[in-house]
């Protein structure tokens, strides 16, 4: 004889009645996007800079790489992990396809690296100027995020390490390998072909009356660019494989309770691997995004907030830290919500030290409308 | 009864709108033990957690002593001199016997610090007191089950309380543990506390218990002296009806083949030399006391635990390493005993937690499922075991009762179209009409050329519905009983292992 | 069995195997290393992480984790060199106040992080990370990431010493050993440690408090049920964390005269590290105080061998990781053997 559950404890609704609203508020798929709409037409009342074309236009840029790396972490999150070692990765990443495809260096900044001689000299990496440069390095690029990831993967799904610190270590071990290697210093020099990824665009838009004949280029605001489609792609197929396949079910399932996954047949092991190879790769995905439109490969590309920006703008879509919800879609919002965010702060001439503790507070605040969501959703149920 | 310590009035209790307790009332004597009885679901444990503090009723009032009585916490409960052995343990492996039981009231000494001499001198008395030959700074993890329990005991005579309240106290226990903790409960008695002790083994209540209360799908039936109420009376009012209706009729259609067979199977620590075969359309039933390692065979089993040695059998197939997805594929099921654990994602949908377990079959070659389907797919599984919930696709497992809960696993475990069903417990916790809708439904497989393992720790439970009855007692198997052969006594005997009269 | 007791026997010795591998490795790389100031500086500056490490092992203990123990450090040197900077405390009783500035710091970072776990409920890791950049933006956006200067009244206490050793040497080996010895382990960053160590310890084990510590990470939900307090308990494990980082902050900026804009940055895994290779487990309930002394003169060992050898300075976070990461798994294989065991329900006859 069992012991029936307590039923929840705490205020009910109609204690407080006039809470229902904000209740039902919070509780919505959709509070992100209300509060997204609702800051950016307040901001904008603020900030009117924040509307013109320009501005939009280099925030939309901003946005593409993170969403790409914040999709990484969806995953994860989902199946009640984290990554923190995204932003080494797509640091080290950035680093691996630069060192192939580079066509000069300098010997002073590098001569130091242990790449030096061999497979970086001044004439460039070993593929400089060849045309296999853009693919291996594109594959360089994937591959050590794959590696990374499934390094991740082995040692939480087999040894069951606790995922913040097992990510916590090979960040570490990630960053100050890309910065040994590099020197500290950013690899440039890097082919058009590959700098076209970042800053190509499809479809742009002059704005203002013509009045010479020529439209200088920097004028001239991409809106739909290369970043665009490659991150919506993966978006897209990100949705795709989470809620339409087997191994979507499988790792919502992991997340919900892992036991009960288990004994239904679920490779649980399996599916933990695959989420950090798949996180790895999404850092991969935003590591060549980034080296594009930065024309170098940067060892420092994920360091600092970055990982801030990583994991709150996934948490604070919606997905939760508990494990088994989340949505690519509200992914997008979050990351939505923090480049706005930024955006915003930045035009509040805040220190970059503001910045953090900003964003800092933010992702607290995430992760408790996340407690809170837990809490209220239990307590209709 | 003169003295009444602890007096419950009219005290009545809902959850979710379902009534679990109802009106009543009863008197606890000073220096009397009271036997509660009844079945599952009864409201046994709902009753005496609200005792316990651990629960709030709904309606009704208590009295300690004549002064009001309403705990809003176990320690406010503590405080009014209420103890409670709780039927699961609730101990720390990683800290000594001591220190477990003082855990929130340990001796101080000079500065504040623990008196760890006090400490160990008020445990060692308190160890003598249960008969329990052990140091006070053994670890508990060094503790059999039975020790544990006795532990667990321990805490509660450490408060010294005037009513204390033993949950199943035994279940865990050998026969020479239980005399002990007979003695302690007569001593208990003598010494002038008020004693209430809840049982299903009704000879243990008749050998112990001053006064009865029989509780019966949340009501009080009958409350009254111990001489006045033989055994066969408590069983028709707990029952209320007969024995008959209790269960579905059994009939055997246990075929010849050979579905799962076990050679000489061990882990060591865990299970020993366990060798069985199970036959189509059999029910095997498998009874022992908690920690028997009963569960622990059906994990090694399902594949969710290696064994070292010996061999296994499914379908002639022979199975060595192999994990739940194996096992799934080999045509097995396993219906854990903790639902919630390791059973249902509670907070996902009815419909998400029956496809788990099928959902390579639900999609299509490139993995891909259709939302619709599965709903649907899930959907004819629920109609079919009459789960009662809102929209299957969108209502959470949560929100459902105990009984249709487990319903959910089964349809699960149905939709996998399994030819072995382990089932570990499947009628913890729910009510008596969910039961009965179970023991049909273990017979429907039967009856379909399915075979079923059936773990229990209820005896009449295992006698009604098994074919066939495989005893464990420290990870052996220590008897086997055909249905011709099924006698209480032989059988508890080789659970205990020990001459004993028992029921 | 041999093969499982032998396992059993290594993973209860590693940290010490460890140990020996290190001094005998760095010693025959570097022979200097084993010299007497070589040893009396790793002992001195252990202390540093090892007063951290010991409030990180409360926080271990239940189960928990404090990723801001560095930012923690750097705000209370802050206020403590904040308060000395003004010429009119620089004597004896604004050392005093300054001193307890700094501490009162750490207790209310590690009481932000304790308000955030316990009353908000949102899992540790993921707040100390917040108030870890949080904390780190605010000082330095207070110091405009300019560093300060510490006066020397205050700069004197990191080096003084109850004994101090003579420049020249002794002439005798032994007694060279001996006199830096003691000259390192009477120096006030060491005899504070000492004092942290003996209170932490006997709080661990003699307090109820302490017991009820372990209880909590060994079964949370049962130490609720037990009439544990548990928000209470888990409140003060991470105020005494907080309390250790703002020790160690203080008195290394003593030693070190000057406050960085990098002051702490990455002590969290050095801490972290030093705890779990003193035997402390990431999954709470085990760990004692005394583990993280060893674990901490292991860290230091490893960070002054690696000076000592002239490791190139780009490797040695590389390094660092790599011991972190043989910790924690460590960690991971004794904590799931631990679980094998606890499922034998039967005795081993």
């Amino acid at each position: 004889m069992t012991a029936q559950a307590s039923p929840p404890v705490g205020p009910r609704r109609s204690d407080y009645p006039g809470l229902g609203l904000l209740r039902g508020l919070l509780l919505s798929e959709y509070f992100v996007l209300y509060l997204t709409i609702a800051y950016f037409a307040v901001a904008s009342f603020f900030f009117p800079a924040l509307l013109e074309p320009r501005n939009i236009s280099n925030q939309l840029s901003n946005i593409w790489p993170l969403l790409a790396v914040a999709i990484g972490q969806t995953f994860v999150i989902i199946i009640a992990g984290i990554d923190l070692s995204l932003g080494a990765t797509m640091g080290i990443a950035s680093v691996a396809g630069a060192v192939v495809m580079t066509s000069a260096a300098d010997k002073l900044l590098l001569g130091g690296s242990p790449l030096w001689g061999w497979a970086l000299t001044e004439q460039g990496g070993v593929l400089a100027n060849h045309p296999a440069a853009l693919p291996v390095a594109i594959a360089a690029i994937l591959g050590t995020g794959l590696v990374i990831g499934l390094v991740n993967g082995v040692f939480i799904a087999r040894f069951k390490l606790p995922p913040f610190m097992m990510t916590l270590v090979t960040s570490m071990l990630f960053a100050a390998m890309a910065i040994w290697l590099t020197q500290s210093q950013n690899i440039v020099n890097l082919p058009d072909s590959f700098t076209n990824l970042g800053n190509g665009d499809i479809v742009s838009v002059y704005f203002g009356e013509k009045l010479t004949p020529e439209i200088k280029r920097r004028d001239i605001l991409p809106f739909v660019t290369y970043p665009m489609l490659i991150s919506l792609a993966l978006a897209f197929a990100a949705h795709l494989l989470l809620s339409r396949t087997v191994f979507g079910r499988q790792v919502y399932a992991v997340g919900n309770n892992s036991r009960a996954a288990q004994i239904s047949g679920v490779p649980v092991r399996r599916t933990i691997l695959l989420v950090f190879v798949i996180a790895g790769f999404c850092a991969a995905v935003a590591a060549i995004l980034y080296a594009a439109r930065l024309e170098a490969g940067r060892p420092t590309i994920g360091a600092g907030s970055a990982l801030l920006d990583i994991i709150g703008a996934v948490v604070i879509g919606g997905t939760s830290l508990a494990g088994g919800k989340g949505k690519i879609s509200w992914t997008v919002v979050g990351v939505v919500f923090f480049v706005l965010l930024s955006n915003t702060l930045n035009y509040m001439r805040l220190s970059a030290f503001h910045i953090d503790v900003v964003k800092g507070l933010i992702i607290l605040a995430a992760a408790l409308l996340d407690v809170l969501r837990t809490r209220l959703a239990r307590m209709r149920g | 009864m003169t003295d009444t310590v602890l007096s419950i009035r009219d005290v009545g209790k809902n959850f979710f709108g379902v009534t679990v307790l109802s009106n009543v009332s009863l008197d606890v004597g000073r220096g009397r033990v009271l036997g509660l009885v009844g079945q599952n679901g009864a409201g046994k444990s709902t009753l005496m957690n609200i005792v316990g503090g651990n629960l709030r009723s709904d309606t009704g009032s208590m009295e300690i002593d004549g002064a009001p009585y309403s705990p809003a916490s176990a320690r406010e409960a503590e405080h009014r001199g209420v103890a409670f052995i709780h039927q699961e343990l609730n101990l720390f492996s990683n800290l000594s016997i001591a220190e477990n039981i003082f855990i929130s009231a340990m001796p101080r000494g000079p500065g504040g610090l623990v008196d760890r001499r006090e400490l160990r001198r008020r445990t060692a008395s308190l160890l003598a007191e249960v008969e329990l030959d052990l140091s006070p700074d053994t670890l508990v993890e060094r503790l059999s089950p039975g020790e544990r329990q006795l532990v667990e005991v321990t805490k509660a005579l450490q408060l010294d309380a005037n009513i204390v309240i033993f949950d199943e106290p035994t279940t865990s226990l050998t026969p020479r543990e239980t005399t002990k903790l007979f003695a302690l409960i007569r001593r208990l008695r003598e010494a002038g506390k008020a004693v209430i002790y809840i049982s299903h083994i009704l000879a243990d209540i008749e050998n112990l218990a001053d006064d009865v209360a029989v509780l019966r799908d949340g009501r009080l039936v009958e409350f009254g002296v111990r001489a006045d109420l033989p055994a066969a009376r408590m069983i028709n009012l707990m029952l209320g009806r007969d024995i008959d209706q209790l269960y579905p009729p059994h009939k055997s259609v246990a075929e010849p083949a050979v579905l799962l067979e076990a050679r000489a199977l061990s882990l060591r620590g865990v299970i020993k030399d366990v060798s069985f075969s199970l036959q189509r359309g059999e029910v095997l039933g498998f009874f022992g006391l908690m920690g028997a390692g009963r569960t622990e065979l059906a994990r090694i089993l399902f594949g969710l635990d290696r064994f070292d040695q010996g061999e296994l059998r499914i379908n002639g197939q022979p199975m060595r390493n192999h994990s739940a997805e194996g096992a799934i594929r080999a045509g097995m099921a396993f219906i854990t005993e903790n639902r919630r654990e390791e059973g249902l994602m509670m907070n996902a949908s009815i419909a998400e937690n029956i496809a788990l377990a099928s959902l390579t079959e639900l999609s299509n070659l490139a993995g891909v499922i259709d939302g619709r389907t599965l709903v649907e797919r899930a959907g004819d599984f629920a109609t079919k075991l009459q789960i009662k919930s809102g929209a299957i696709g969108a209502t959470p497992a949560r929100s459902l009762s105990g009984g249709n809960q487990q319903k959910v696993v089964i349809a699960k475990w149905l939709m996998s179209r399994p030819v072995i069903f382990l089932l570990d417990e499947p009628t913890r916790g729910i009510d008596v009409a969910a039961k009965y809708e179970i023991y049909s439904i273990i017979n429907d497989l039967a009856a379909s050329g399915s075979s079923v393992i059936f773990i229990s720790s209820e005896i009449e439970e295992v006698m009604a519905m098994a074919d066939r009855i495989l005893v464990m007692r420290q990870g052996e198997i220590s008897g086997e009983f055909t249905r011709d052969q099924f006698r209480k006594e032989g059988i508890l005997r080789a659970a205990f292992g020990e001459q004993e009269k028992v029921a | 069995m041999i093969r499982a007791s032998l396992t059993g026997l290594l993973l209860r010795y590693t940290t010490a195997l460890i140990f020996i591998a290190v001094l005998l490795y760095f010693g025959a790389q570097a022979p200097n290393f084993l010299g007497p100031e070589s040893l009396a500086n790793i002992v001195k500056q252990a202390s540093f992480t090892g007063v951290i490490a010991i409030g990180m092992t409360f926080v271990l203990l239940t189960a928990g984790i404090d990723l801001s123990v560095g930012s923690n450090m750097y705000l209370s040197a802050m206020a403590t060199s904040a308060i000395l900077s003004n010429p009119a405390m620089q004597n004896a009783p604004g050392v005093t106040v300054a001193i307890l500035a700094g501490l009162a710091t750490g207790v209310v970072f590690g009481a932000v992080n304790a308000f955030c776990v316990v009353v908000l409920r949102i899992t540790p890791f993921l707040v100390t990370l917040a108030t870890m950049v949080v904390g780190r933006g605010l000082g330095t956006a207070f110091t405009e990431s300019l560093g300060i200067e510490i006066p020397d009244i205050f700069a004197k206490f990191g080096s003084w010493s109850l004994f101090r050793a003579p420049d020249a040497s002794m002439g005798n080996p032994a007694l060279d050993y001996l006199v830096a010895l003691s000259a390192a382990l009477t120096a006030l960053p060491t005899l504070t440690f000492a004092l942290v160590v003996v209170c932490a310890y006997i709080v661990l084990s003699r307090t109820q408090f302490g017991r009820q510590i372990y209880a909590i990470g060994n079964d949370a939900e049962a130490a609720r049920k037990a009439g544990i307090n548990v928000d209470r308990v888990l409140f003060a494990a991470y105020v005494i964390c907080g309390l250790g980082a703002a020790i160690g902050g203080v008195t290394l900026i003593s030693l070190i005269g000057r406050l960085n804009q990098t002051f702490g940055v990455g002590r969290e895994f050095n801490v972290i590290t030093a705890a779990v290779l003193g035997g402390t487990s990431l999954f709470g309930g085990v760990g004692t105080a005394l583990g993280a002394v060893v674990g901490s003169t292991l860290v230091q060992a490893v960070q002054s061998g690696m000076t000592f050898i002239k490791v190139n300075p780009y490797l040695q976070p590389m390094v660092m990781a790599a011991v972190i990461f043989m910790a924690i798994f460590i960690d991971a294989l004794r904590t799931s053997r631990l679980e094998k065991l606890r499922r034998r329900m039967l005795r081993a006859d």
